[in-house]
């Protein structure tokens, strides 16, 4: 069964860098983040006591200001980080967008790029060309596939980088505020995607600042501040898959 | 990855099931460090074998990175052979004397040569090496052992072009092929094993003290003339029979060079250069299996 379920997840980042920050005048108004001491050692309490449970099928949609801990969120879900507190239970083929540009190499052509992010997804180089057209297709990228990497523009980086992971029929996705860097007519493509993938039972995560996309995709929304929960919803149910055609 | 992979990860605060020396540790903490060691070396060969099973991906990185070296460049990879060839060229030519103008010098500088290179480039790759991945460490889940194997093909992909280089220069030099070359392998084989021990250690050091670099710079720099690379080792006193003796270096060029120059197997080169890899690989395993979460938080 698919899902996700976290108890109690807290990170703190450790600061090695000596920071300018003068201590006594720490304004913690509309940025999230906290620096605090610990030890002897500036720390940034990143995450502080999240807990929160998906299931198959649900969309939730991070909101919170920049710094509220979103990024933290999504890779701790995915395992880059390990959190300093609390116990994280996935269970689920996760795939990742948190960067248009990780996991890209610059110099590659975005074909040679496809096949590098299989292999790192762990698939066979035969998989990898049998998947290849149909992520070139979704991408909607052509010639333009056998271009390095380097020459592409944020929105085409986009385009490949959302066909590529999303071809692997993940079963939990998680993306970060980038999405908005596709034209309007891949972000629509993109909704449907996300819409098929949580329709087959999928789990999305997806932080953005962007309402629209949150209310067209996400069934949940949980806003993070400093670290914290501030707010979890969950939509009523009609509204959910309600995106038919367009 | 493709399998279902239930993640339970039961941190216990703060420790995070890792090496990192905690503060106000009672004596009771002190007990727990064979614990510790034990799960670190289970973290390493978890990480380790993650990493052998994605030996694809790490084979064709290695391949992206020597094409990105020599992208639009007309000779491609045969620079590498060109760059060792005109330092064995020219440093023959310098130090050509009485004492080595001999085929046996020719051999002892080109073989002791193309070991160097390979060590130096190593290690000198090595340290910044996790800040070089640091995109790839940030937005993936490859085991960090991935990028060590990337640089050790690297870098044995490298070598392959001033090996080749060497042996003509060894079959030019009129020294005469004889059976005895065959007594270099093992010891070829004992360096690239101990390769990827050495870029973990490495790695992990320039990670946390950033300064390394330049301080694991100076010193590949300067060794370049401590260790007997061009200089063979006669008995002198002094600096030379300390930069011979006590030079770890010096045990990975005999092993290679010995067979090949003098016609006999460096026992106790050998013999040191496998107590110096077993020794790196001691301290690569709990590295990796103490500190490998921690390296994200660090680039
Ligand atoms: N690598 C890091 N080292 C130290 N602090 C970090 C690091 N990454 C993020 N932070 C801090 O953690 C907090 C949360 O950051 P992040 O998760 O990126 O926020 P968001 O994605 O919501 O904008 C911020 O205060 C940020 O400064
Ligand atoms: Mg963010």
């Amino acid at each position: 069964m698919i899902s996700i379920k976290l108890d109690n997840v807290s990170l703190a980042y450790r600061l090695y860098e000596k920071l300018t920050l003068t201590a006594p005048d720490r304004r913690l108004g509309g940025l999230g983040g906290k620096i605090g001491r610990s030890g002897g050692k500036q720390v940034v309490q990143a995450l502080e006591d999240v807990s929160f449970e998906l299931k198959a099928g649900d969309r939730l949609g991070l909101i919170g200001p920049n710094g509220a801990g979103k990024t933290t969120l999504l890779k701790v879900l995915y395992g880059i980080y390990q959190p300093s507190a609390g116990t994280v239970a996935i269970d689920g083929k996760v795939d990742a967008l948190f960067n248009i540009n990780i996991g890209f190499r610059p110099e590659a052509t975005g074909r040679r790029n496809i096949v590098l992010r299989g292999l790192i997804s762990g698939w066979t180089e035969a998989e990898i060309q049998e998947k290849m057209p149909e992520i070139i297709a979704f991408s909607e990228l052509g010639d333009f596939i056998d271009v390095p990497f380097k020459t592409y523009s944020q929105g085409m980086a986009a385009r490949l980088a959302f066909s590529a992971a999303t071809a692997l029929d993940p079963e939990i996705l998680l993306m970060d505020e980038w999405i908005g860097a596709g034209d309007a007519a891949f972000q629509e493509k993109a909704k449907r995607r996300m819409d098929e993938l949580a329709e087959k039972a999928g789990i999305i995560v997806l932080a953005t600042h962007n309402e629209s996309l949150l209310e067209s995709v996400c069934t949940k929304r949980m806003t993070l501040k400093n670290g914290r929960v501030e707010a979890f919803t969950t939509k009523p149910a009609k509204r959910a898959g309600t995106r038919a055609k367009s | 990855m493709r399998c279902h992979m239930p993640i339970e990860m039961a941190i216990r605060d703060g420790l995070g099931g890792s090496l990192w020396p905690a503060k106000n540790n009672a004596p009771e903490q002190r007990i727990a460090i064979l614990p510790a060691m034990i799960a670190a070396l289970n973290g390493a060969f978890d990480d380790i074998s993650k990493a052998m099973r994605l030996h694809r991906v790490w084979i064709a990185l290695a391949h992206e990175d020597i094409g990105d070296q020599h992208r639009r460049t007309t000779l491609g990879p045969l620079w590498m052979l060109v760059n060792y060839l005109a330092f064995i060229g020219t440093f023959i030519f310098v130090f050509k004397t009485k004492d080595t103008d001999s085929a046996g010098y020719t051999a002892y500088a080109s073989i002791g040569l193309v070991v160097w290179f390979y060590l130096m480039e190593m290690i000198s790759l090595s340290v910044p090496l996790f800040s070089r991945e640091a995109s790839f460490i940030q937005g993936t889940r490859l085991p960090l052992f991935v990028y060590v194997m990337r640089l050790t093909v690297q870098c044995i992909i490298r070598a392959s072009y001033s090996v080749a280089g060497c042996i003509v220069i060894l079959l030019l030099s009129g020294l005469g092929v004889s059976a005895e070359w065959l007594l270099s392998i093992p010891g070829l084989l004992l360096i690239v094993l101990a390769t990827p021990a050495i870029v973990t250690v490495f790695a992990f050091l320039g990670a946390f003290f950033p300064d390394a670099q330049f301080i694991v710079g100076n010193i590949m720099r300067v060794g370049t003339f401590l260790t007997p690379v061009f200089w063979a080792y006669h008995g002198q006193g002094g600096i030379q029979n300390y930069a011979y003796h006590w030079n770890p270096f010096t045990y990975f060029l005999e092993v290679v060079r010995a067979p090949i120059a003098s016609g006999e197997f460096p026992m106790h080169a050998f013999a040191v250069t496998a107590y110096i890899s077993l020794a790196f690989w001691a301290v690569a395993l709990l590295l990796l299996g103490g500190y490998r979460k921690r390296v994200v938080f660090l680039i």
